[in-house]
């Protein structure tokens, strides 16, 4: 379990992240969403140790992480790019190598995974020979191929096709089973709500919220939907109850508790016949942009 | 294998395999070769000339023939006997022969047809005399040894000899210019590899895997390797060059110096390195890299220029104080003008100015490495936290 605790970093005036805390649990996908400045790059950067740390800290396992907790983990750093004129097996085994790989446990590695990204023919191709997307898999399996304790990936799935983000989802799903705790950054929200067990959302450097897509789902008021084959506009006048969204016969409301939603239903009976009564979940989308307006 | 030992051995392969390199390196290695080769080819030139002799002077051209080879290596000469004078001007107009050798008047006299052979007349000119000499001491009972006695005139220079000083001179150039090449080449190669990575991110990748330290021994090593090894085989080539030319004698003379070439390219080299590899990290795109390189690029072509243009007590300070020692000092041993106590001391200091860059350059590279967004500025770089 990677801990994050009172992180703060500032640059000059500038609070690029203030007092973060929150948990990247083992076996789960977490997801880091927030706007365009909202400190999620400089917070992974704290995470890996390649930017310094103005307060707070980060744990591992139950305690302060080291240099040699972060040697074990994967990283991807956001606007990344591999060395253009070197070969795809050569720089990839290079930084196995350098992860603490022998020579040829790495080369296994790096050759396996290209071949499941269908990549084994590029091996000896110049990494500035390949397409973005292509790229793009040989850098996630730079951080994926020496097993790593963590992952933190700062946008991995920006610039893929469809397939190739189910791909990817794919491989980190096979290091989460294994227990590790994996960490990335997206700001495409359907993505993150389709692939992540959680969700950290970071706002102007504080993080907003924390939890499963439910947790956060359930934080807003609870609405319902009542739609009836009659007018809807005697709703407003039940006890208990505010009505949200009133369209002639669909109304949405926001009911007191659930004996105030089970009158209102009992009323609509009586009254007539119901077409549909349900609890309204609003989409992680929504729950973002009312967090965070 | 330690972190820094694995990125050395991609330094001196990705150099190795880079085609420009491997360009440059033989350009200036056929470049070496034509210049000793040329030298060469000039000294081993030897002169045929066609001696033209009538019956009466045929002893006196046969005489020449045998013995001009001894007063003058450069100059062979053939006999080419001529029935008369009138056949011997016209074997000289229709070019059979080049010269003509006869008695006229009290002495002697060699015809060419329109221009002067020095190096033949010159060895006429002792090769006839000696055979008079010897005759006439004949004559005169007495040998030719016995008149010459105490009349030869050898010549010593006070200091050192022309054609030691000349080499000197050019060895100490070409020791200038290569280190000037070198680490101007490899130094900028070196920043721009730096900032290529902090460009790609791929640093923070390798930041977050090995000390940061590490990465910056593995550059500096990796790169002086693969300097050195240039430079070794330069030398060699030129010293290999230099030994079919006529200063060849002078090769095993020249290893001394050469071997404090090397220890002094060594130092100097590493200790620009270092600064290289800040100039690199100082820029966070290659754009950036024009600007923070020029105060090294400057530097390296004061050394050189200075190395050149130094005179009297200047240079021989200059030939003390780093990094200018770096390129003066071997020169001023190679011009025999420095002795080992010298060198050693100038050593000493470069060694110990390459150890302050070194610091300075480790902490300069580490703080400023990371930070990415612009240029870096140098006090910026060396307060800032880790």
């Amino acid at each position: 379990m990677l801990e994050v605790r009172n992180l703060t970093r500032r640059f000059g005036d500038v609070t690029a992240v203030d007092d973060a805390t929150f948990s990247v649990p083992g076996g789960v996908m977490t997801g880091f969403v927030g706007g365009n400045g909202a400190g999620k790059t400089t917070t992974m950067r704290m995470i890996m140790g390649v930017l310094g740390i103005t307060a707070g800290r980060v744990g591992w396992d139950g305690r302060e992480i080291t240099t040699a907790d972060r040697r074990r983990f994967g990283y991807m750093p956001e606007e990344r790019g591999l060395y253009p004129k070197q070969r795809v097996i050569d720089q990839l085994a290079y930084l196995g190598r350098l992860k603490g790989m022998d020579a040829g446990a790495a080369r296994r590695t790096v050759m396996d995974h290209l071949e499941r990204f269908g990549l084994a023919e590029r091996a000896k191709d110049r990494v500035q020979e390949l397409s973005l997307g292509n790229q793009q898999r040989v850098q996630i399996t730079a951080a994926v191929m020496a097993d790593p304790a963590a992952l933190i990936l700062d946008e991995p799935f920006s610039g893929l096709d469809p397939a190739a983000v189910d791909a990817m989802a794919d491989l980190l799903r096979d290091h989460t089973a294994r227990g590790v705790p994996v960490l990335f950054s997206s700001h495409q929200l359907d993505l993150v709500e389709r692939l992540c067990d959680r969700l950290v959302v970071l706002k102007g450097g504080r993080v907003l919220a924390e939890g499963t897509a439910a947790d956060l789902q359930s934080r807003g008021p609870r609405l319902v939907r009542l739609v009836l084959d009659g007018d809807a506009g005697w709703v407003r006048d039940r006890p208990g109850v505010r009505v949200a969204d009133l369209d002639r016969t669909t109304v949405v409301f926001e009911p007191a508790d659930a004996d105030a939603a089970d009158a209102v239903l009992r009323d609509a009976l009586h009254r007539g016949r119901v077409e549909a009564f349900a609890p309204v979940i609003p989409s992680l989308n929504d729950v973002y942009l009312e967090m965070t307006k | 294998m330690s972190p820094w030992a694995i990125v050395t051995r991609r330094e001196v392969l990705v150099r190795l395999t880079d085609k420009a390199f491997i360009i440059g390196t033989l350009i200036f290695m056929a470049l070496l070769l034509g210049v000793t080769g040329w030298a060469a080819y000039q000294d081993s030139g030897v002169d045929h000339y066609e001696v033209a002799s009538t019956p009466a002077d045929r002893a006196m051209v046969a005489s020449l023939e045998a013995n001009a080879p001894e007063v003058d290596g450069s100059v062979r000469v053939s006999a080419v006997a001529v029935a008369d004078a009138s056949a011997a001007r016209a074997a000289l107009a229709d070019g059979r022969v080049d010269a003509w050798l006869h008695r006229r008047g009290d002495g002697w006299e060699l015809l060419t047809q329109s221009e002067t052979k020095t190096s033949l007349f010159d060895a006429t000119q002792q090769v006839v005399r000696g055979a008079v000499v010897a005759a006439n001491a004949r004559a005169a009972g007495t040998t030719a040894e016995a008149i010459q006695r105490g009349a030869t005139v050898t010549s010593r220079l006070v200091e050192g000899n022309v054609d030691r000083e000349n080499l000197g001179r050019a060895a100490g150039m070409i020791f200038a210019f290569v280190f000037y090449l070198s680490s101007l080449m490899f130094g900028v190669q070196l920043a721009g590899s730096v900032v290529e990575e902090k460009q790609n991110r791929i640093v923070e990748i390798i930041a977050s895997a090995i000390p940061v330290r590490h990465l910056l021994a593995g550059k500096i090593i990796g790169n002086t390797l693969v300097a050195m090894l240039q430079v070794v085989v330069y030398i060699a080539v030129g010293l290999v060059g230099l030994s079919f030319t006529s200063y060849g004698t002078y090769v095993p003379e020249l290893t001394g110096p050469v071997v404090w070439f090397f220890a002094f390219f060594l130092a100097g080299f590493v200790a620009l390195a270092s600064l290289w590899a800040v100039a690199g990290a100082l820029a966070s795109r290659m754009e950036d890299l024009q600007a923070t390189t020029t105060p090294l690029t400057l530097m390296v072509m004061v050394m050189f220029f200075g190395s050149l243009l130094f005179q009297g007590t200047a240079r021989v300070i200059a030939s003390f104080a780093p990094p200018f020692s770096a390129v003066l000092m071997p020169i001023r041993i190679v011009e025999q003008d420095a002795s080992a106590w010298e060198a050693l001391i100038a050593l000493t200091l470069l060694l110990a100015f390459t150890l302050v860059t070194i610091l300075v350059g480790e902490r300069l590279y580490r703080r400023s490495l990371l930070q990415s967004g612009g240029r870096v500025g140098l006090r910026a770089a060396w307060s800032a936290p880790e």
